[in-house]
C-alpha cells in the first residue's frame, strides 16, 4: 500500500512527542490493558457498550448484530459525522460526563486531539500485528480500522462514454452546474479536500467551487443525487457508497483518477473514562477483528487489516496512488483551513 | 374559620394549609426558576467566558468576525421577507375567510391551521421532493410544460428559505388578522356606507386602519418565529450555502473542539433580536385599545362578493394548496410508493417503508418511544408548573406572582436553539449533570413550552370563580381538598387542553434536541433529521406522515375539547 508514510509518519512522531508525558503506562487504566485480560463474566456483567461512530448505520448495525448474537451484550451507539463524534466525545469529557467507551470517527486528527486530551486509553491488541505500523499509535491508543478513498461518481447517462477522469476534469467549464460535493456545517468534508489542495494545489480546488457545485450534507446524498441525474457527477469521498451505487444497479460508475486518490484513516479507541472497560475492550476486539472487519467489507469499505480482503469486485488498494494528510498537521491549522474552506465554497463550515 | 376548623379537624389547621400549599406551590416555582432562569444565567456567563475564563473579549471576537456578521444578515433578510409574505399571503385569506361570502371559507381556514400545524422541517423535506432543482416534481412539470432545459425553481436558495418558511409562519397574520376582522363591528361599516363611502372606500378607511395593529403584529410574530425554525434553515439553507444564526449556533457548537463563548454570544443576539420583535410587536398590539374590539358579541357584516368570489376562492386554494395539501400530499405519496421518482401507481404502492419506520429500523423506533415518553412526561409537568403559576396569580396575593408569570411566559420568545445553548451550559456540570441523558431533554421541554401550560391553565382558572373553592373552604375544606374536590374537577378539560398543548410540539421538537440529544436518546424529530442526511428518504417520510397524523389528530382533540379551537385565538402556539 502505497500511503506517503513519510509525512503521516512526521505528523504522528510530532503529535505523540507532545503528548507521551501526558499519558499513562500501559496497564495503569481501569481495566484490561491487553487482549488476553478481558474478563467475559465482567464484561457480561458491565451490560452494555456505547459506541460512538462515523460509520454508516447499515454497517454498524450488521456489526453490532453479530456481536450481541456471539456475546449477548447490547451496543448502543450514536452515529453522527466524524465531527458530531468529535465534539460530543470532547463536550461530555469537558463536562465530566463521558458517555461513551469506544470511539470510531473518519478523520484521524479528531482521535490525535482526543489522545493529546490524554481521553484514549493504550491498549495491546492482537489485531496491531495485522494493521500496517504507520496505520497504528505506538502508544495503542488508536489503531486504523478502515481507509475510505474519495472518486469521481458520475452518471453513466449523463456522460456516455466520456466521463470525467481527473480531479482537474471537475474544474473544466463543461462541469458548470453538473458537480455535487460534500459537507456537513460543520466541516467534516474539509480533510479530504485539503488532503486534494495539498497535493495537487489549491487551483484545483477552486476550479472546482467555480463551477458551482452543489453542497449536500453527507456523501449518501451524492449518491442519492448522482443516481437521479440531478447533478452529473460528484466529488464523492466515500467509495463504498459509489461502489454500493453500482451494485445496486442504479445508473451510476466511478473512478479513482490518476493524479492520485485523497485517502481518509478512520480509527478507534477505547475511552479511558469508560464504565465498562471489559465489555469495551471485547467489543473493540469484536471490531478490529478479522470477523468484524469482514462485516465492514461486506458494507463496501476497505479494511484496514492486511489479512482481509477489498471489497468484492473493487480495486486492491496497492493499485492505487493514495494521497494522505498530515493529521498532526492538519489539527494545528484546523481554523485556517476551515476558513479558507468558507471563503472558496461559501456557507457554514464550523469555522 | 373558627367554624371549618371544628368542622374538620386536623386538615383545616392554619399551620398544615401552609405546609400542603406552600409545598406544592413552592416547588412549583423552584422548578421554574430552576429550568428556565437558571439556563438563562448561564447564557449570560457563558458570553462572558465562564468557566474557562471571564470578560467580554469572547463577546467582542463573536461579533467582530465575519461569518457570524453574514449569518446576522441572512438571518435579518429572512425575518423581513417572512414577515413581508406573511402580509401578502394572510390579510386576503383573513378577509375571506371572515367577511366575505366566497366558498369553501372553513375548508381554506382549516388547511391553514394544517399548513400551521405541520412541523416546518417536514415542509422544507417536502420541498425537496417538490422544487428539487432538477428532480422535484414542481420542476419536472415545468419542464414538461415549457420545455425548460433544466428546472426553472431552485428551492436551495434565499427565496426558497423565506418561501418554505413564510408559508408556514403566514398563519400568525392569517389568525390574528381573522379574529380582529369578526369582531370589528358592523355599524361602522353602515355608518360610513350611508355616508356615501363606497365598499372599497370602507375597507380602506374603515376596516384597515381597525385591523392594521393585528396585522402589524401578526407579522412581527411570523418575523420572531422564522428567527428561529432551525429545521428548515438547516435543511433549505445547508445546501443553499446560506447561513443563519441557530445554524451558526448549531456549527459552533458542533464543530470540534466546541465553542461555548461563541455560541452563547450567538444566542444572547438571538434574543435581543426576538425580545426587541416582542416589545414591539407587544407594542402595536396595545394600540387596539381604540378599536371596539371586545368582549360583547358583535354583529359583522357578510360581504356579497357576486363573480369575484371566484379569483379570489382561485388565490386562497392556491395557498393553502402550496401551504399545506401538496407538502403533505408529496411526504405522503413518498411514503406509500416504492420509489419516490415514480409516479404512484398499484405497481409502486408499498407499506413496506411504515414497516421499516415503526417497527425495524432501530433509531426510527427509538426515536418514536422516546418523543411518545418526553413529550408525555415533558406535558405532565408543564402542566403542574403551569398550574400553579396560574394559581399563584389568580388566587393568591404572594409577592412576586407577576415576577414569576413572567418568567413562566418568557421562553415564548426564545428560540430552542437558544434554550438548548442555555440548558447546555447549565446542566452540563454540577449540581445537576444530567447532560448525555434523557433527562436534559425532558429539562428543555418543560422550559420551552411551559409558556402555553401556564397561559392555558391561567385562562382556565380565570373561568372558575374563586366563590366557588370559598365555598368548599368555609363549609371545612382544606386547602388540598378543596383544590383537588373542587378545583381540579371543574378545570379538567381545561388541563387537558393544556397537557395537548405543550405535548404537540414537544412530539416534534427539533431546534433544542439537534443540540441535546445523545446515542439512545434519539427523538423522532432526530431519527427524521439524520436519516435524511443518509438519503433514507423513504423511511423518513413514512415517519413525517406518522408524525403529522399524531399530531393532527391531538389538535383535532384539543378543538373539540376547547369547543373553539386555538385557531380562532389570539396567538397560536410556539414551536419549532
Amino acid at each position: 500500500m502505497r500511503i506517503a508514510r513519510r509525512t503521516l509518519l512526521k505528523g504522528l512522531t510530532a503529535s505523540s512527542a507532545t503528548t507521551l508525558i501526558g499519558s499513562r503506562a500501559w496497564g495503569q487504566a481501569a481495566g484490561p490493558s491487553e487482549a488476553g485480560q478481558i474478563d467475559l463474566a465482567k464484561a457480561k456483567a458491565e451490560g452494555k457498550v456505547v459506541l460512538y461512530t462515523s460509520l454508516d448505520t447499515q454497517i454498524v448495525d450488521a456489526i453490532n448484530a453479530a456481536f450481541t448474537q456471539k456475546h449477548g451484550i447490547e451496543v448502543q451507539y450514536f452515529r453522527g459525522g466524524s465531527t458530531d463524534v468529535t465534539s460530543k466525545v470532547l463536550a461530555e469529557a469537558d463536562a465530566g460526563r463521558p458517555q461513551a467507551d469506544v470511539v470510531d470517527a473518519s478523520d484521524l486528527a479528531a482521535l490525535l486531539l482526543m489522545k493529546d486530551r490524554g481521553l484514549l486509553k493504550p491498549f495491546k491488541s492482537p489485531a496491531m500485528d495485522a494493521v500496517a505500523k504507520d496505520l497504528r499509535d505506538p502508544d495503542g491508543t488508536w489503531i486504523t480500522d478502515r481507509l475510505t478513498q474519495a472518486v469521481i461518481h458520475y452518471n453513466t447517462k449523463e456522460f456516455g462514454s466520456a466521463p470525467p477522469a481527473t480531479w482537474a476534469d471537475l474544474g473544466k467549464s463543461g462541469m458548470n452546474g453538473r458537480l455535487t460535493y460534500f459537507s456537513s456545517p460543520n466541516g467534516d468534508g474539509a480533510p479530504r479536500i485539503y488532503t486534494l489542495a495539498s497535493h495537487l494545489g489549491w487551483d484545483v480546488v477552486k476550479a472546482m467551487a467555480a463551477t458551482k457545485p452543489l453542497r449536500v450534507q453527507t456523501p449518501q446524498v451524492i449518491a442519492q443525487v448522482v443516481e437521479r441525474g440531478e447533478r452529473g457527477a460528484g466529488f464523492l469521498q466515500n467509495d463504498n457508497i459509489a461502489w454500493r451505487s453500482k451494485l445496486q444497479g442504479k445508473p451510476t460508475d466511478y473512478v479513482f483518477p490518476a493524479e492520485g486518490v485523497p485517502t481518509e484513516i478512520g480509527a478507534c479507541g477505547l475511552l479511558k473514562s469508560s464504565t465498562r472497560p471489559h465489555a469495551a475492550a471485547l467489543y473493540y476486539e469484536w471490531w478490529m477483528g478479522a470477523e468484524g472487519q469482514a462485516i465492514l467489507v461486506k458494507g463496501g469499505k476497505y479494511s484496514s487489516r492486511t489479512d482481509v480482503a477489498p471489497p468484492e469486485g473493487s480495486t486492491p488498494l496497492s493499485k492505487l496512488k493514495l494521497l494522505t494528510l498530515d493529521y498532526a498537521q492538519y489539527k494545528k491549522d484546523k481554523p485556517k483551513i476551515l476558513d479558507q474552506m468558507a471563503s472558496i465554497f461559501g456557507g457554514e463550515w464550523g469555522n | 374559620m373558627q367554624v371549618a376548623a371544628t368542622a374538620s379537624a386536623s386538615s383545616a389547621v392554619p399551620g398544615a394549609r401552609i405546609s400542603v400549599q406552600g409545598i406544592v406551590l413552592g416547588l412549583a416555582v423552584a422548578l421554574l426558576l430552576f429550568l428556565v432562569g437558571y439556563p438563562l444565567l448561564w447564557l449570560i456567563l457563558g458570553a462572558l467566558g465562564v468557566p474557562q475564563s471571564f470578560g467580554l473579549e469572547h463577546l467582542q471576537r463573536a461579533f467582530t468576525r465575519p461569518q457570524n456578521y453574514a449569518a446576522l444578515v441572512n438571518t435579518l433578510q429572512l425575518a423581513l421577507g417572512t414577515g413581508l409574505m406573511s402580509i401578502v399571503l394572510g390579510v386576503p385569506l383573513a378577509w375571506a375567510t371572515a367577511r366575505s361570502d366566497m366558498p369553501l371559507r372553513h375548508v381554506v381556514h382549516a388547511l391553514v391551521a394544517l399548513s400551521y400545524i405541520t412541523p416546518p422541517y417536514l415542509t422544507a423535506l417536502a420541498y425537496i421532493f417538490l422544487l428539487g432543482p432538477d428532480a422535484g416534481h414542481f420542476n419536472r412539470l415545468l419542464q414538461a410544460w415549457f420545455g425548460f432545459e433544466s428546472g426553472p425553481l431552485n428551492i436551495f436558495s434565499m427565496p426558497g428559505v423565506i418561501f418554505v418558511i413564510g408559508i408556514h409562519v403566514f398563519a400568525f397574520t392569517y389568525f390574528l388578522t381573522h379574529s380582529a376582522l369578526k369582531s370589528v363591528d358592523a355599524s361602522l361599516e353602515e355608518s360610513a356606507q350611508m355616508l356615501g363611502a363606497r365598499r372599497w372606500q370602507t375597507a380602506l378607511r374603515i376596516n384597515l386602519p381597525l385591523v392594521a395593529p393585528a396585522i402589524t403584529s401578526g407579522a412581527l410574530l411570523a418575523a420572531i418565529d422564522s428567527l428561529a425554525l432551525f429545521g428548515p434553515q438547516a435543511i433549505i439553507g445547508t445546501p443553499a450555502q446560506i447561513v443563519f444564526l441557530p445554524t451558526r449556533i448549531y456549527a459552533t457548537i458542533g464543530s470540534y473542539p466546541p465553542r461555548w463563548a461563541e455560541a452563547s454570544a450567538l444566542s444572547l443576539l438571538l434574543v435581543v433580536l426576538t425580545v426587541a420583535g416582542l416589545a414591539l410587536q407587544r407594542g402595536y398590539l396595545e394600540r387596539r385599545s381604540y378599536v371596539t374590539v371586545g368582549g360583547r358579541g358583535v354583529r359583522t357584516q357578510v360581504i356579497a362578493l357576486g363573480a369575484w368570489r371566484w379569483p379570489l376562492l382561485a388565490f386562497c386554494l392556491t395557498v393553502v394548496f402550496f401551504s399545506a395539501v401538496a407538502p403533505i400530499g408529496v411526504l405522503a405519496l413518498t411514503a406509500f410508493s416504492k420509489s419516490w421518482t415514480e409516479p404512484l401507481s398499484v405497481g409502486n404502492f408499498t407499506l413496506a417503508h411504515f414497516n421499516a419506520a415503526l417497527f425495524q429500523d432501530q433509531v426510527s423506533v427509538r426515536g418514536i418511544v422516546n418523543s411518545l415518553k418526553l413529550a408525555t412526561g415533558a406535558a405532565a409537568i408543564a402542566v403542574l408548573i403551569g398550574a400553579a403559576v396560574a394559581y399563584l396569580d389568580l388566587r393568591t396575593t404572594v409577592r412576586g406572582r407577576r415576577l414569576l408569570d413572567y418568567l413562566a411566559i418568557l421562553p415564548l420568545g426564545l428560540p430552542g436553539t437558544v434554550m438548548a445553548v442555555g440548558i447546555l451550559l447549565a446542566f452540563i456540570r454540577l449540581p445537576i449533570p444530567i447532560y448525555g441523558t434523557i433527562w436534559i431533554l425532558l429539562a428543555a421541554y418543560v422550559a420551552r413550552f411551559i409558556p402555553l401550560a401556564t397561559r392555558s391553565a391561567n385562562a382556565t382558572f380565570r373561568q372558575i370563580d374563586p366563590s366557588l373553592e370559598e365555598a368548599g373552604r368555609i363549609t371545612g375544606a382544606s386547602w388540598w381538598y378543596a383544590i383537588r374536590r373542587i378545583l381540579l374537577p371543574l378545570s379538567r378539560p381545561g388541563l387537558l387542553v393544556a397537557f395537548l398543548l405543550v405535548f404537540i410540539p414537544a412530539f416534534s421538537e427539533l431546534s433544542a434536541t439537534i443540540l441535546l440529544y445523545t446515542g439512545g436518546t434519539e427523538t423522532i424529530a432526530i431519527a427524521i433529521y439524520r436519516l435524511n442526511d443518509l438519503g433514507q428518504l423513504e423511511i423518513v417520510s413514512a415517519l413525517a406522515v406518522f408524525t403529522i397524523a399524531v399530531v393532527l389528530t391531538l389538535a383535532a382533540l384539543v378543538t373539540w375539547l376547547s369547543g373553539s379551537s386555538w385557531t380562532t385565538g389570539e396567538t397560536p402556539p410556539v414551536r419549532g
